[in-house]
């Protein structure tokens, strides 16, 4: 089954207030979860996105599509990052979630990709 | 040549145990199989020329890894031996069962049957389970690693295990199946290639394991539904039900074929729930219209079903015949003994199956929120499509 890891937080926040060891930790720790994920067969994909305040949100105003500066979501609520995992069932998937959470203490949502076949 | 994966295969690791070893040996062997073959044509004895192929490869292996006599040792006792082996068949029964040990994951088990059962390549299990090729690979090297640390044996399991460990196959088999009988389109042609893949396995689990009613069965139902595939979808790869199918479409053959099978099998085995799956789906598939379908047989093969091997689900189908034999409101007052069962809590196909129901029994808006809300619960895209459409359409 395969859920989406959703990282959710203001990076910039967490940039300004977190002290220069905590990021370098963090850095390597981010390079832990992705190599243990891949060691397990498990990560089909995972990235970090840009900054929030890079985002462009794409609306209708007046009719047509319209490109503002800024995400779509509160920065402090904005997607940071995902990991795209295959794995067994949804407490293997919490289970990766918790571990971040663990470090970060910002909140992950996790949700399932719809990709299971029909039933027969 | 895919056939062959699993004999050589076999025949290697009852040898010289090592099933990591010898399987990435067979697989290096099928490539280069694939290639040379393409270009010189498939040699007199394919089987001898894989097995040479493969043993010389597992040679190079630990001629780099261990010491001299060993290497010594295992050259000489692969020399011995002869091409023809008499226990080929128990060797593939025996490499299946390591396969779908239970101690490997559901994921791990299906990954493993493919590669050394099927001889499909890392590629194209990747490929029909819409993951990375490294992914895949590093699933099937953590499961062969496993099964070594954990010393698992290659051998057919004790009497007593048995029965367990055949129902743990047919249900990756099963799960095999499942997962390929999906849409049409895309990526989707290489999930088809997992049914097929299935219907393989199972006819040979079945040459391999003739007295078994349920391997039987499981062939069966897997005959008798495959055989309503190019009917399932439509072009675009939204669902049509079994009700609204062109049975013209239907594969006449391979209903035959599956209904002979389950026909002679009833009664000749302990009954059990795949038999009982099957002769639901050969009443189905024998009826020349859906209206013609002879749902009191189906609604007391249910009965027997739900007494053999009860569950949620089979509640949830034997609702469906009793609301064909005895009018939906008798159906949706079965499935009301659902609502308090846990197992169905975040399971779509409770209100599914209700909205359906209750569409027939005239309740249009109540059929919309239940078609509505098993939308939302399904993780199945087209599924999601399908139920959102029939709720649409009553709005």
């Amino acid at each position: 089954m395969k859920y989406m890891i959703l990282m959710l937080g203001d990076q910039n926040t967490m940039m300004e207030v977190k002290s220069r060891e905590w990021i370098l930790e963090m850095i390597e720790f981010m390079g832990k979860v992705d190599s243990d994920l891949t060691e397990s067969g498990e990560l089909v994909d995972g990235q970090g996105l840009a900054d929030p305040s890079q985002a462009k949100t794409v609306r209708i105003q007046d009719g047509i599509p319209v490109a503002t500066d800024g995400p779509y979501a509160e920065a402090k609520e904005s997607l940071a990052g995902y990991w795209l995992v295959d794995v067994e069932d949804e407490a293997r998937a919490i289970e990766i979630a918790s571990r971040v959470v663990d470090f970060t203490k910002e909140p992950i949502e996790v949700r399932q990709v719809m990709d299971a076949p029909p039933e027969v | 040549m895919r056939e062959l994966a699993p004999q050589v295969l076999g025949t290697l690791v009852r040898r010289h145990g090592q099933f990591d070893a010898c399987e990435d040996a067979v697989q290096e062997a099928l490539l280069a199989a694939a290639l040379q073959w393409a270009e010189q044509g498939v040699p007199d004895e394919p089987r001898a020329w894989l097995m040479t192929v493969a043993s010389r490869r597992l040679i190079d292996t630990w001629r780099s890894e261990s010491a001299r006599q060993r290497r010594e040792e295992t050259a000489a006792a692969l020399e011995l031996t002869s091409p023809a082996e008499p226990s080929a068949q128990d060797d593939t029964l025996a490499l299946l069962f390591l396969c779908c040990h239970p101690s490997l994951s559901a994921p791990s088990q299906l990954a493993l049957t493919l590669r050394a059962a099927g001889g499909l390549t890392t590629a194209e299990i990747a490929r029909a389970f819409l993951v990375p090729e490294a992914t895949m690979a590093q699933r099937i090297s953590r499961a062969k690693q496993s099964i070594k640390t954990t010393g698992l044996p290659f051998e057919l399991p004790p009497s007593t295990e048995r029965a367990d460990r055949l129902r743990v196959v047919l249900r990756v088999l099963y799960l095999v199946f499942n997962e390929g009988y999906t849409t049409s389109s895309g990526p989707a042609l290489q999930r088809a290639a997992l049914t097929t893949e299935a219907v393989r396995l199972a006819r040979l689990l079945h040459q391999l394991t003739p007295g078994e009613g349920e391997v039987a069965g499981l062939l069966a139902l897997l005959l008798l539904t495959d055989a309503r595939r190019a009917a399932r979808t439509e072009a675009d790869g939204s669902l049509v039900p079994l009700a609204e199918q062109r049975r013209d479409l239907w594969d006449a053959a391979q209903i035959e074929e599956g209904i002979a099978l389950i026909t002679r099998t009833l009664g000749t085995a302990p009954v059990g729930p795949y038999q009982l799956q099957a002769a639901i789906a050969a009443v189905h598939d024998e009826a020349p219209s859906a209206k013609e379908t002879d749902w009191p047989q189906i609604l007391a093969l249910y009965g027997v079903l739900e007494r053999i091997a009860p569950g949620p689900v089979v509640t949830l189908n034997r609702a469906v015949a009793v609301a064909m034999v005895d009018g939906p409101r008798a159906g949706l007052a079965l499935l009301g003994t659902l609502d308090t069962d846990d197992r169905m809590t975040h399971n779509h196909r409770l209100d599914a199956v209700r909205a359906h129901l209750l569409e027939l029994a005239g309740d249009l808006p109540a059929a919309r929120e239940a078609y509505l809300r098993a939308a939302r619960m399904t993780a199945s895209l087209p599924e999601q499509r399908y139920l959102a459409l029939r709720g649409a359409q009553l709005g």
